[in-house]
């Protein structure tokens, strides 16, 4: 295993932490902590929303192409430390990929 | 009550002759003249694969409709005839004039500011500060 910290609380507000720790279970996900699962890596990129930088305004749910990139293959919203969009806009995107699963756009969920 | 803009999507049976589906175009230009409704523009986007089954079926016929109203019962009225159509599978009504008045106001607000003081070109990495609060993302990343 690796290095053993004194764990701290779990809610604690979480800055960048080198250790890491043990990851917890029913820990809020926020922060960087946590990806020691094996399945990605302590924060590898550091990205900035994408739309931010290109300005976008209104995330349109009818763009199925827009939203594809933030759509895992199993239909799931991608978490915003994988995709590094902002909240305001995380948000929006949400708000569009349930409408376009609404409207058979988008699955729901697939089967792998 | 002032001008709603809204987005009308419904999905037909992709086996739907043409004539029924202009009728059905029809019927919601007709309601919406009579219920104080503009349409402003009608799409056919055509046969298209669903993302999941809708009555069994895994291609549909979309149409896409945006219309203009004053009056909130011509959206009721519309659903109402989509729902009672036999080859309408599925519809969806979405309203928009908040979210574009929003947008408008983050457009003007931001060239407001750019007017203010001149915007170095975009750098991803450090947009000048009193930008738009998505900017406060950055301090997450370190």
């Amino acid at each position: 295993m690796h290095d053993q910290p004194a764990p701290s609380s779990p809610q604690a507000p979480q800055g960048p932490r080198p250790s890491g720790g043990p990851p917890r279970e029913g820990r809020p996900g926020g922060g960087p902590g946590g990806p020691r699962r094996g399945k990605r890596q302590y924060f590898r990129k550091k990205k900035v929303c994408r739309f931010c930088v290109e300005r976008i305004d209104f995330i349109d749910y009818k763009k199925v192409e827009m939203l594809q990139p933030f759509v895992q293959d199993r239909g799931k919203i991608m978490p915003r430390r994988m995709t590094g969009t902002c909240s305001r806009h995380q948000r929006w995107l949400g708000v569009a990929i349930k409408r376009a699963r609404n409207i058979a756009l988008l699955p729901f969920a697939t089967e792998l | 009550m002032e001008e709603r803009l809204y987005d009308l999507i419904f999905i037909c049976m992709p086996t739907t002759p043409e004539e029924e589906i202009a009728k059905l175009i029809a019927t919601v230009e007709q309601a919406a003249a009579e219920h104080g409704g503009k349409i402003e523009k009608v799409e056919k986007w055509g046969t298209r694969k669903m993302a999941y089954r809708v009555a069994k079926q895994r291609e549909g016929f979309y149409v896409y409709v945006s219309l203009h109203s004053n009056q909130g019962e011509l959206i009721k009225e519309l659903e109402r005839r989509l729902k009672v159509s036999d080859s309408v599978i599925k519809y969806m009504t979405v309203r928009l004039d908040e979210e574009i008045k929003r947008q408008q106001k983050l457009v003007g607000r931001r060239e407001r500011r750019a007017r203010r003081r001149p915007r170095k070109p975009v750098a991803a990495a450090t947009p000048p500060s009193g930008e738009a609060a998505a900017a406060a993302s950055a301090p997450e990343s370190h």
